[in-house]
């Protein structure tokens, strides 16, 4: 990593403050544990937040959470609706986090291979 | 272990952020000439008392009550690998002003994690808890970079 690398950081977090907490249609939850964290969570957010920026996903807001206690699964993602739906999809890798944008941020689609749980209310 | 001190940057960050800071300085310091990586974060969290600082840095923190108050395995984590790379880590808290946290290590040990994705790390940070100022600095010899949360975002202004 470099300097260079950093400034860019800036142009990024302006465009991300848009996801700021509102009223927003989604929210995603990210498990950032220590072991979602040595699982890749990061570069798992990172990965879906340039695939929302670069969609111009306006209805999304992301969260973040500490340990969840389901070590063998992560990195975990929660996608909340406003609605009250919550699905959660387990052991996410970089393609996987690109669908759930594609499919269940922009079209409404659950990623039926890679949930393992779905709340309804 | 993880494999970036961004890595465990981040899992700082969000002790800080479990604790409630509502301001977080995060700064990375390379001296070549000295040898020395120095990674020091500072909130203003609820902090720890002397039992529960003891018990995050034995890395026996993960008990269902500690648990909740974020302490896990981080700490203890940056502490080993500051050791293990000639340094040591130095914590010091104060319940209901905030934590510093001063990982010193040797920049040429063989063990040390290389810096990894900073960037990544804030973004990450930064987009998940936008209300919270983060404040990052990263020297490296001569060079400095700075992100400031409060004046680098697009907040409103007075035109």
């Amino acid at each position: 990593m470099n300097l260079d690398e950093l400034k860019k950081l800036k142009e990024k977090a302006q465009r991300q403050v848009s996801l700021r907490e509102g009223h927003k249609k989604y929210r995603v939850v990210f498990s950032m544990g220590t072991s979602g964290i040595a699982a890749g969570a990061r570069d798992i957010m990172t990965t879906m937040l340039d695939e929302i920026d670069k969609r111009g996903l306006d209805d999304v807001e992301v969260a973040i959470t500490g340990e969840i206690g389901l070590v063998d699964a992560e990195p975990i993602i929660r996608v909340e609706e406003a609605s009250g739906e919550q699905v959660t999809y387990a052991k996410v890798n970089a393609a996987d986090a690109r669908k759930i944008v594609t499919e269940h941020l922009e079209k409404g689609k659950i990623v039926e291979g890679l949930a393992v749980g779905k709340v309804k209310e | 272990m993880h494999e970036e001190l961004s890595l465990h940057i981040l899992d700082l960050g969000m002790n800080s952020l479990a604790a409630g800071a509502t301001a977080i300085q995060i700064r990375v310091s390379e001296d070549l000439a000295r040898d020395r990586l120095g990674l020091f974060l500072r909130d203003n969290g609820r902090g720890m008392d002397r039992a529960a600082l003891a018990r995050a840095l034995r890395g026996r923190g993960s008990t269902k009550a500690s648990r909740r108050n974020g302490f896990g395995l981080g700490l203890a984590f940056l502490r080993q690998t500051a050791e293990t790379c000639g340094g040591r880590l130095r914590v010091a808290s104060l319940p209901g002003r905030g934590t510093a946290v001063a990982a010193r290590m040797r920049l040429s040990h063989v063990d040390r994690p290389p810096l990894g994705d900073l960037a990544g790390t804030v973004r990450a940070l930064a987009a998940a808890a936008p209300s919270v100022r983060f404040r990052v600095e990263r020297r490296r010899g001569a060079e400095t970079f700075s992100f400031d949360s409060l004046t680098d975002l697009n907040l409103p202004e007075f035109a």
